[in-house]
């Protein structure tokens, strides 16, 4: 039996009052005032109007929070031998099941690309993985792509299904839910939602021509190469990044970055009692690698951002076999001053090696 | 005193080591009866309190904030009270416009003899603290999510740079280009909406050049990066501010520096258009006149008025060019000052405290610490030693919570005060559209009441007010504690 | 994991078991303080006991694998374990002091709780290296992976050629290991030079930096294999001289220092290139890293 579902537009706020019946916090994006309107996944509740525009800041801290507690630590005198410190450590370990509704499937592959580094790797992450578990991804397909979006040239499109559990395609009259994971499909069959049907013929009608709308792809199939080829072409580098603000907004709003940052905050200022947190850093900032004596890898924003461009075409790809790119171009909106990474690949790309500068010039 | 005893507040004393320190002693030893709430934090001068130290009490569960220093003309540094009082006075009336009572905190004089004054301004500022009560906790108030709009009724046109002045323009920077190491302009960047910073080293880089409505980059923010290098830099009149503001500070050197200057009439406000165009694939033409804005866009005609779609802060330039130009091209008498309030301004203006301090609760729930606003602006010249990001000292926790990141936008507008050249990038770059440039503009606001008239970066002649003092201040005076 | 291995299986080879406490990668093991040993005037030596029974009897590592050491409400920092993984009674870290964690590690006195994320990283491949002569060479707090691993091979030193160490420091006051240096000098199995940049009148060893000395001591590349910790600066010219002494690029093996935070291969920081030096690292070849250093 098919999974498909029809959610009809005015059924949406039943939908998602459902899912918050059976236990679920909703993520929806929503509309935010502002002298800029923004766009944000924030908890849904009953009556809020929702957004089905795409977000400004991808979905990432749904299971990547801006910040969070890794434990807590608390110090406490022996009382036997109270010369004696002993030390207490709590981990947190409670994450609520949370589903993501109408996030775009370009954040979607985000959490298939943070999943890599984060689960398959030597080791698990533990707070990631839990997060993860208890996530359900819904997303919806894109009628099209936009001035800076690109995941066709990633390996992705408007309609890919990689990391969600749900894709809902818009129609005339509403959306045809299409269960992709067992988790989606399960939710899916456990609704009340009506069956789609000869819908689903329609979406798929959707979906082909939002495919059919997308500009020409360019071929990034040898970005990797290219990319540790001209690794040590300072000059390329530096003229990619001289406008370069080496604010965060790029990787901040990007659905596949994940440099973190890990300190200690005392909550008693005086160490007894605290915390240590994860949180959000960026690699474009030169303290990232700072090292305490002063000594630092990547001084100057050419090689931060080598390192930015390289780790997304070239570095991962490596490790993992796929861009850690999904093309969404939150970076290319928002960069203040529209630095534009298909721009930096592309020229990557076509750049000379050295060694072919220097045929030519003999 | 009323029985304080169970309902003690927290009030946080900064007092001077050489003056209100002795004073409180002096009281102590008289046995003079003081309320309890006091804690007492010893400085060794009221110069050397950080507006910042008193803003992050009140941030983290203070009451009340107290600083007490020697009488003017009686610093034991000679002037630390007087830049003291400027600052005090400008951080008093900027906290309003977070939402914060400004009676909940006090600046004043005691010295060291003054034991029976300590006891009367000890006792009436906790009586005040008292009245108001325990002070609402910013993590913990109801988020005010006013939908509200940011357009302003436009009366100007935006600027248009005709082709023959591009071409002079264009002729004067390659005649100085051989003794420059660059040029900083604009160029057209992921379409022909969008301009981008240029950098000029090259007569190739040259023919690229675009100087029109859309080019919002201040490009003085790349200057003091560039010391030791001899730069041209094209300026409007909001550029050459920040220009004079960085020459009035010494943070650059006008010797290294070639001025080109053009006339503005207002530039187009990016991300409002945008909106109104929607999501678009393909721009495919623009045509711009000072009143009209023709795009082709996925096939399909668009026409704006561009009165409509002018940035707010240009509503509010003084016009006038500073004079540090080297080279002008065009026609300036178009450019007139105009001092309307900024509408994130009028807005904020409009609501009482309590709803003020919702309101940036529920900004802040939205902000990602990006730091675009921080690394855009033309006056945030620390770079990498940013204290909001610095583990020695420890100014901020890098938990992402509504407190730390009001308080890291706190400490960008307070390193702002009278320097601020009201450019307008912080707010334009902040991807979440958060309307910070209101904390500036108050900012300016207060500087300009107490100041008579200051405003950045226009005369580079001009001390910045809070670098200097005088003896005898016109528009602060001194509280009564009667 | 599997994913790792089929693109770079070099770099994982033979990676010991790493222990984690409750599953949890990020919470470390407790640890106190046993002993401070004042080194020179900016290194100390921690001597430190994991809390728990059996905890130093059941903690396992390799020679080079390194540890995040908390100071709780300051932060983690990185240091090699650099007593020989036969030293059971404690684990013992030299920490020169140049920043927060450092200064907060300083300042500990016996007794004092701190914790412990180990082993991390990859370690030096002494089981590859049977019946070869080895170079070692040490700069500065570099001696201090260095003493592992030498203490490591002389444990065992009819499996191996010639065991050599040259150790060098800017001063014979910057010397760390002072009271080791005598029985490294005369034991039997280890040729040891010692060297420093700039001597008073009653030092009776090498005066030079480390490359130099090396020049003098010219050791052969025959059957040979160089391994050199120090400061970036010594590191790269000591592999230029090492070089041009003909020792090839693959058997010059080093390790990297990088800013870690995470120390489990994901937070970003420590990569070079494709390669994270948390857990493809410290220990690298030449070869692999020249590009670099």
């Amino acid at each position: 039996m098919s999974s498909d579902r029809f959610l009809a537009h005015t059924a949406i706020g039943d939908f998602l009052e459902g899912l918050v019946q059976t236990g679920y916090t909703v993520y929806c994006p929503q509309k935010e005032p502002g002298v800029r309107q923004s766009v944000i996944f924030a908890p849904w509740q009953k009556g809020l109007p929702i957004s089905l525009e795409k977000a400004t800041v991808a979905p990432k801290h749904l299971v990547l929070p801006q910040s969070e507690v890794l434990f807590r630590y608390s110090k406490h005198k022996e009382s036997a031998e109270p010369a004696k410190q002993s030390l207490t450590l709590d981990a947190n370990e409670i994450f609520t099941p949370t589903l993501l509704f109408a996030s775009r499937p370009c954040d979607a592959r985000g959490f298939a690309i943070l999943d890599r580094p984060f689960l398959q790797g030597l080791f698990r992450d533990p707070y990631y993985a839990r997060r993860r578990e208890a996530l359900c991804v819904v997303s919806l397909t894109c009628p099209s792509g936009c001035a800076t979006c690109f995941c066709h040239w990633t390996g992705a499109g408007p309609s890919s299904p990689e990391g969600s559990d749900i894709l809902m395609t818009e129609i005339a009259e509403g959306f045809v839910l299409q269960g992709i994971t067992d988790k989606g499909k399960e939710l899916l069959l456990a609704s009340k939602l009506p069956e789609a049907g000869e819908k689903s013929q329609e979406a798929t009608k959707a979906r082909k021509a939002a495919w059919q709308s997308l500009s020409p792809v360019q071929d990034l199939s040898t970005a990797p190469q290219k990319l540790a080829e001209i690794f040590a072409d300072q000059a390329f580098w530096s003229q990619a990044t001289q406008a370069c603000l080496a604010c965060g907004a790029c990787t901040y709003l990007c659905p596949t970055c994940y440099c973190f940052n890990i300190t200690d905050e005392s909550l008693d200022g005086e160490n007894e009692q605290g915390v240590r947190l994860r949180s959000w850093d960026t690699c474009m900032a030169k303290q990232f690698t700072e090292e305490a004596s002063g000594h630092n890898p990547r001084p100057d924003k050419a090689q931060r951002m080598r390192n930015r461009i390289s780790h997304k075409f070239s570095s991962y790809p490596e490790n993992w076999g796929s861009f850690s790119c999904s093309g969404c171009g939150r970076c290319v909106t928002h960069c203040p001053v529209g630095l534009d990474i298909r721009e930096i690949v592309l020229k990557a790309i076509h750049a000379k090696t050295a060694q072919q500068n220097e045929k030519e010039t003999s | 005193m009323p029985a304080l005893a169970n309902n003690e507040l927290r009030i946080v004393g900064f007092l001077c080591n050489w003056c209100s320190y002795g004073g409180a002693d002096t009281a102590g030893v008289a046995r003079a009866s003081q309320p309890t709430d006091l804690r007492i934090i010893r400085v060794p001068c009221s110069g050397r309190v950080d507006p910042l130290f008193v803003l992050k009490a009140l941030l983290n569960g203070a009451d009340g904030v107290l600083v007490s220093g020697c009488h003017p003309r009686d610093c034991h540094y000679g002037t630390g009270n007087f830049y003291a009082r400027r600052r005090l006075e400008v951080l008093k009336r900027f906290l309003p416009i977070l939402g914060i009572d400004p009676a909940r905190f006090s600046y004043t004089w005691v010295s060291a003899s003054e034991g029976q004054r300590w006891q009367k301004v000890v006792s009436r500022f906790t009586e005040e603290i008292h009245a108001l009560g325990p002070a609402p906790r910013f993590e913990a108030v109801e988020p005010l999510a006013k939908a509200c709009s940011w357009t302003q009724e436009s009366k100007g046109p935006v600027s248009v740079i005709s082709p023959e002045l591009l071409e002079q323009l264009k002729k004067a920077i390659a005649d100085k280009l051989p003794e420059l190491d660059c040029v900083l302009g604009w160029q057209e960047g992921r379409d022909l909406l969008h301009s981008v910073p240029l950098f000029i080293r090259s007569e190739d880089d040259l023919t690229k050049l675009r100087c029109d409505a859309t080019c919002h980059n201040n490009l003085v923010r790349y200057l003091p990066d560039l010391k030791g290098q001899k730069v041209g830099i094209i300026v409007r009149s909001c550029e050459a501010r920040s220009v004079v503001q960085l020459l009035q500070e010494g943070l650059i050197s006008r010797e290294e520096l070639v001025v080109f200057a053009l006339p503005c009439q207002g530039l187009l406000d990016l991300p409002r258009l945008e909106e109104a165009l929607g999501r678009y694939q393909r721009l495919e033409d623009l045509t711009l006149t000072e009143t009209t804005l023709r795009l082709r866009v996925d096939g399909q005609e668009r026409v704006f008025q561009t009165a409509d779609f002018r940035q707010s802060r240009c509503e509010q330039c003084p016009g006038e060019l500073p004079a540090i130009a080297d080279q002008s091209f065009g026609d300036f008498s178009g450019q007139t000052a105009s001092q309307t309030l900024p509408p994130e301004l009028a807005f904020l203006d409009s609501l009482n405290l309590q709803e003020r301090m919702g309101f940036w609760r529920a900004c802040m729930e939205r902000c990602i610490l990006c730091h675009a606003c921080r690394n855009s602006c033309p006056m945030c010249v620390c770079r990498d030693q940013c204290i909001a990001e610095s583990r020695e000292p420890h100014w901020q926790s890098a938990e992402a919570s509504v407190k730390e990141k009001f308080f890291f936008q706190i400490i960008h507008a307070l390193h702002l005060a009278g320097r601020c050249t009201g450019c307008g990038e912080c707010q334009a770059n902040c991807p979440v559209g958060l309307p910070i440039f209101a904390l500036r503009a108050h900012l300016n606001r207060i500087v300009s009441e107490l100041f008579d008239g200051y405003q950045a970066g226009c005369d580079p002649k001009a001390v910045p007010p809070l670098l200097t003092y005088s003896q005898e201040e016109a528009h602060i005076h001194e509280r009564s504690w009667e | 994991m599997a994913d790792i291995a089929k693109t770079s299986p070099r770099m994982l080879k033979g990676l010991a078991p790493r222990p984690m406490p409750s599953g949890n990668p990020y919470l470390p093991q407790t640890a106190r303080v046993l002993d401070v040993i004042r080194e020179t005037a900016t290194i100390k030596t921690l001597r430190v006991v994991l809390e728990g029974e059996d905890a130093m009897q059941r903690f396992h590592f390799e020679p080079g694998q390194v540890a995040q050491l908390s100071v709780f409400g300051v932060g983690e920092a990185t240091f090699v374990i650099n007593s020989p993984p036969s030293q059971k009674d404690y684990l013992q870290f030299s920490i020169m002091e140049v920043g927060e964690v450092t200064r907060a590690l300083h300042r500990l006195t016996a007794g004092e709780l701190i914790g412990v994320r180990a082993p991390l990283g990859n370690f030096f491949p002494y089981a590859d290296w049977l019946g070869k002569n080895i170079v070692l060479i040490g700069g500065g707090i570099g001696m201090a992976p260095v003493r592992t691993i030498m203490l490591h091979l002389l444990e065992r030193a009819s499996d191996y050629g010639q065991i050599s160490l040259l150790y060098g420091a800017r001063t014979p006051k910057d010397m760390s290991y002072q009271y080791e240096l005598a029985d490294w000098l005369k034991h039997k199995d280890l040729a040891c030079c010692l060297c420093v940049d700039k001597a008073d009148s009653d030092w009776p060893h090498k005066v030079g930096m480390v490359p130099e000395v090396l020049k003098e001591l010219a050791p052969s590349p025959q059957n040979s294999l160089a391994v050199l910790c120090g400061p970036p600066i010594m590191i790269k010219y000591t592999v230029e001289t090492l070089l041009n002494l003909g020792f090839a690029e693959e058997n010059i093996v080093t390790t990297l220092e990088r800013r870690m935070k995470c120390g489990i291969g994901i937070c970003g920081r420590c990569n070079v290139g494709s390669r994270y030096v948390c857990t493809d690292g410290p220990v690298f070849t030449c070869r692999e890293v020249r590009a670099f250093l």
